[in-house]
């Protein structure tokens, strides 16, 4: 039994990090809490239910379509909501422009998909593998195995592409890699379209093992996604794995455990005592203030 | 005092910016102003005498008590709270479960309701004033879906989905007070207690100090401010009148349920406060106002509510981030 919600909290947690990356991405170059991020991976996914339980499309295609789409949405957002505002004012009105941007992706998918529970297919053959003698399930075991996937190939793209490498620049020292000619604008622009991708990828993943999608699950990522990456410390890719896993595993082991209904009120009291004890959360490094 | 190190001057200097000196003519326009708001607001209740719109001015005093508590946060400190809506329920259930369970009077269930909301601000306060302003926000939300949850799903105490219905007529010196009419007085002097309070501190060096940690809080804090205590001060006096607004609410309406209390109603008191405009003394009132009548003019077109909500929180901010009657926009 322990084995099997530890493996669920593994795959969740990988899935959690995903759509961690794209957030703690956002939040490291800009310093900018994304509000938009968890309807925008929601839209994606619901775009791809569509595609897939209406239309009939191939799943590869299917996702592909609807992760260009969420990233393009996720780029849209940027530039017309923070933009504007990324020099001149305080950073806590970006923040609520971020909030009413949320509201106004939300109140759309709603005109389109309504905010029942839509059921959404499964992506792979629902089928029992035997492993080390333990039975797992082939949807958990792949999900695992593509988000784990989708990390390492995003991890190899900052660290050698061009691009990654200028995305990096301009999470240290924005100014400064303007001089050095950084175009800021579409790195900046790169960064939400990738963070929205990895996003939509992540909820298709999650939606696909649990058989469902909704709107609800939008606002929630988001707040998922900022707790997961305050706890292992915002910025930081192995930060965001931390929080990820960490949140993935508590949360089924709650579940299963207590009861489903304490599972968000007791993860955000883990929040709370790693805030308390580590601001800066587990990865996270002390950062100096410039007056 | 723990900040005996700040010299005024220094605060002033961080704020010379936007001090403005304070001609008496301005103060005379000041108490002209604010005599005749308090002439239309007396007699008000003899003009409008339909209970609906009674009513409707009933919530604009309960959203005017929340805006201004809100704009001690939001607007003044610079902080980002989403979580008011909790303090505001925990003001009402505690007021609802205290007069219908244990037949506490109005007044005294309304002190005991604020004094704990209080008390659960100071503790949220203490770690979301020890990071940054983005975390803070985070704790806010965090602490809203927390009390959300408890409100539903402890059903022997909070009533779960269904609330606690049956809250009695409450009692002011002994003094019953029934009509909306009544509600309404009771409300106003509320509000202006609400007022004055915040005025008061605002226009004394804690609010000085509050807007010189809006405006940079490491130049504040090296110029000796204690940043921390001022923070948790600011959000635990905003807290506690926030609960002020909930136990009149609880009365007013006889019932309260989970969904009065959801984060969608901390981002509708944001929007007010943003549109009237952050860090002024009366402009959330006018934003009260126009959201509060917007609402209403606009009722029909429920399906599209989310939708103008954050449509005009972007563009207030985009194109008049200052709001429609603030003076002047906080830069950082």
């Amino acid at each position: 039994m322990l084995y099997e919600v530890l493996m669920i909290g593994v795959m969740v947690g990988a899935i959690y990090t995903l759509i961690t990356i794209g957030y703690s991405m956002v939040y490291g170059v800009l310093k900018l809490m994304n509000f938009a991020h968890g309807d925008v991976y929601i839209f994606g996914t619901l775009m791809t239910y569509t595609l897939l339980a209406k239309n009939q499309w191939h799943p590869a295609l299917a996702i592909l379509l609807a992760a260009v789409a969420g990233g393009l949405l996720a780029a849209l957002v940027e530039i017309v909501a923070y933009r504007r505002l990324r020099a001149a004012q305080h950073r806590m009105i970006s923040m609520i422009t971020a909030l009413g941007a949320a509201y106004v992706i939300q109140n759309l998918s709603e005109l389109r998909w309504g905010n029942q529970v839509l059921p959404f297919p499964s992506l792979f053959p629902s089928k029992q593998l035997m492993v080390m003698g333990h039975a797992v399930s082939l949807t958990h075991l792949v999900t695992l195995v593509i988000a784990v996937g989708v990390i390492a190939v995003f991890n190899i793209f900052l660290k050698r592409h061009k691009m990654g490498k200028a995305i990096l620049c301009v999470s240290e020292d924005i100014s400064t890699s303007s001089l050095m000619g950084i175009p800021i604008n579409r790195t900046m622009s790169t960064v939400y379209f990738l963070g929205g991708v990895l996003g939509v990828i992540g909820g298709v993943l999650y939606s696909s093992s649990y058989g469902a999608v909704s709107l609800g699950m939008g606002f929630r990522g988001t707040v998922i996604a900022f707790t997961a990456a305050v706890i292992g410390g915002i910025g930081s890719l192995g930060g965001a794995m931390i929080g990820g896993m960490i949140l993935g595993i508590s949360e089924n082991i709650i579940s299963v455990y207590v009861s489903s209904t304490f599972r968000d009120p007791i993860t955000f009291l883990i929040l709370i005592a790693i805030l308390l004890i580590k601001p800066t959360g587990i990865m996270g490094k002390v950062e100096q203030g410039k007056v | 005092m723990p900040e005996g190190t700040v010299h005024e001057a220094e605060v002033h200097a961080v704020l010379s910016a936007r001090s403005k000196p304070r001609s008496n003519g301005t103060i005379k326009k000041k108490v002209v102003g604010l005599s005749a708001a308090l002439v239309i607001a007396l007699v008000l209740p003899q003009v409008v005498t339909n209970t609906y719109w009674l009513g409707l001015l009933n919530f604009l005093i309960i959203y005017s008590i929340l805006c201004l508590s809100l704009n001690l946060i939001l607007g003044f400190t610079g902080l980002l709270s989403l979580g008011h809506a909790a303090f505001y329920g925990i003001g009402a259930y505690t007021t609802a479960i205290l007069m219908t369970r244990y037949h506490v009077g109005f007044l005294p269930a309304m002190l005991a309701s604020a004094m704990l909301a209080l008390v659960f601000s100071l503790f949220l306060g203490i770690p979301a004033s020890k990071v940054r302003g983005d975390y803070f926000t985070l704790l806010t939300i965090a602490f809203g879906e927390i009390f959300r949850l408890i409100a539903q799903a402890w059903i022997g105490f909070t009533g779960g989905a269904m609330g606690i219905v049956g809250i009695p007529i409450p009692k002011v010196f002994g003094m019953p007070i029934r009509t909306e009419t009544q509600f309404y007085y009771l409300g106003l002097i509320l509000l202006a207690i609400t007022f004055v309070c915040l005025t008061i501190i605002v226009q004394s060096r804690i609010g000085r100090a509050l807007i010189a940690i809006r405006e940079d809080e490491l130049a504040a804090k090296s110029m000796g401010i204690n940043t921390p205590w001022y923070i948790i001060m600011a959000f635990t006096i905003g807290s506690f009148f926030a609960a002020v607004a909930g136990s009149f609410l609880a009365v007013y309406q006889t019932t309260v349920t989970p969904s009065n209390f959801r984060l969608e109603e901390s981002c509708l008191m944001i929007i007010m406060v943003i549109v009237g405009g952050m860090g002024n003394l009366w402009a959330p009132l006018a934003g009260v106002l126009i959201m509060t009548l917007a609402t209403e003019m606009f009722r029909s077109l429920a399906e599209y509510r989310m939708l103008i909500i954050g449509g005009i929180m972007m563009l207030v901010l985009l194109f008049r981030p200052q709001g429609i009657f603030g003076s002047s926009a906080f830069k950082d």
